[in-house]
């Protein structure tokens, strides 16, 4: 069994609940044990214009994680790019749990039900595949998931645009059109594994299904609620 | 001459020289990438650097200014990997266009060291009713649930983990 640090960030207490139950469910199916940094703060997210006061609010996490591990697993892309950002002389591994999925353990995992006949647009946005040194190792994870388990794949084009999320609140006009460009170009459930681009879709895909992979994981594993 | 001031102010928050842009080739590479162009006209975030570096004045109504998302579309695009997300928020902050969301945004890290999204959603209210967001409440149903804030414990401020002597360690 493997033990990681677990930063799970502000969304995930709030609006993004449910990703953080989803990746503790499956991280410990999957044999890894996840402890919380105690009394973690949150990274500053995309909100300060300060270089150094924001990698000193995302840096004071790591110090805080210094008793429990040294790989830290962050699931918000924003906190995972930020974390990234404040590792600067390397002495930390920060993980984002799609990091954890691999054909080994998927292939582990005990299919109660498959995908086959639906179809589902992969849509990673923007933190996990961008810049390159901040960006996801394993960049096509969310397809190997849903093609292992019979689902169709569409929209492969669209996976890395920008929903405009950060600008929902401030803009809304900006993310609705951006946001409508990705799902005009794409077809099926969206799976996510950002916060942002969940609360965009879900606020302008109209009759399109938004769900975290984790959501879809689980559903594969047998659990109770449907997608 | 107020708007060299602002620009000393984005060098000092991000951490970049005035010379860090003059390796800009021109290439507009980012300008093609960039997602602003789907909300705008011959949005250049080139353009951007270059006003910085040759002294001119950044308006706060440029679209890129306004309406950037921080993709870092142009970054990974960009032959030196110019970190343009971070110059436009810092170019925000400089000329003061915070707007209430962002405002509590911060307040929260003040006050509890995590954001607790009902404060945020209460105190950007007033804009949240102008924009004609409540039409969209049926949706976000599935985001509400009830949490009391936790305050967090704070560590004197230091920056990132190493001992970084120079400001943002580029």
């Amino acid at each position: 069994m493997m033990e990681y640090g677990y930063y799970p960030g502000c969304s995930l207490t709030g609006s993004a609940k449910k990703l953080d139950r989803g990746v503790r469910k499956i991280c410990e199916i999957l044999g890894h044990r996840l402890i919380e940094i105690p009394d973690w703060n949150c990274c500053g997210a995309l909100e300060y214009g300060n270089r150094n006061e924001l990698l000193s609010i995302s840096g004071e996490n790591l110090k805080k994680a210094e008793q429990i591990a040294r790989e830290i697993v962050v699931p918000c892309p924003a906190c995972f790019k930020n974390l990234k950002d404040a590792n600067t002389d390397g002495v930390y591994t920060i993980l984002s749990p799609l990091e954890l999925l691999n054909d080994a353990n998927l292939l582990k995992i005990e299919k109660k039900r498959d995908l086959k006949g639906q179809v589902f647009f992969p849509y990673y946005g923007c933190l996990l595949m961008r810049p390159e040194g901040n960006a996801i190792r394993n960049k096509t994870i969310m397809e190997d998931v849903i093609s292992t388990f019979g689902g169709e794949i569409d929209g492969e084009k669209m996976k890395d645009r920008c929903c405009g999320g950060n600008q929902l609140f401030l803009n809304k006009w900006a993310t609705e059109k951006l946001s409508t460009l990705i799902l005009s170009k794409s077809k099926g459930t969206i799976v996510v594994f950002c916060p942002f681009c969940h609360m965009a879709m879900k606020t302008f895909a109209m009759d399109r299904k938004v769900i975290y992979l984790t959501d879809l994981l689980l559903y594969v594993m047998g659990e109770k609620r449907s997608l | 001459m107020e708007h060299i001031m602002h620009h000393k102010r984005v060098f000092e928050l991000t951490g970049y020289s005035q010379k860090d842009f003059s390796v800009c080739l021109g290439c507009k590479i980012c300008a093609s990438v960039c997602t602003v162009n789907d909300l705008a006209l011959n949005v250049n975030p080139q353009e951007l650097l270059m006003k910085l570096f040759m002294g001119e004045q950044i308006k706060n109504d440029e679209p890129l200014v306004q309406y950037c998302t921080s993709c870092y579309r142009c970054t990974a695009a960009c032959p030196w990997q110019i970190m343009i997300p971070e110059v436009v928020r810092a170019v925000k902050e400089s000329l003061g266009m915070e707007a209430r969301f962002e405002k509590a945004f911060k307040k929260c890290l003040n006050i509890w060291g995590r954001v607790y999204e009902p404060f945020v959603i209460i105190m950007s209210a007033p804009d949240l009713l102008k924009g004609g967001y409540l039409q969209y409440l049926p949706r976000w149903m599935e985001y509400a649930g009830f949490h009391f804030p936790h305050r967090v414990k704070r560590l004197s401020h230091s920056s990132g983990t190493g001992s970084l002597k120079t400001p943002a360690g580029r």
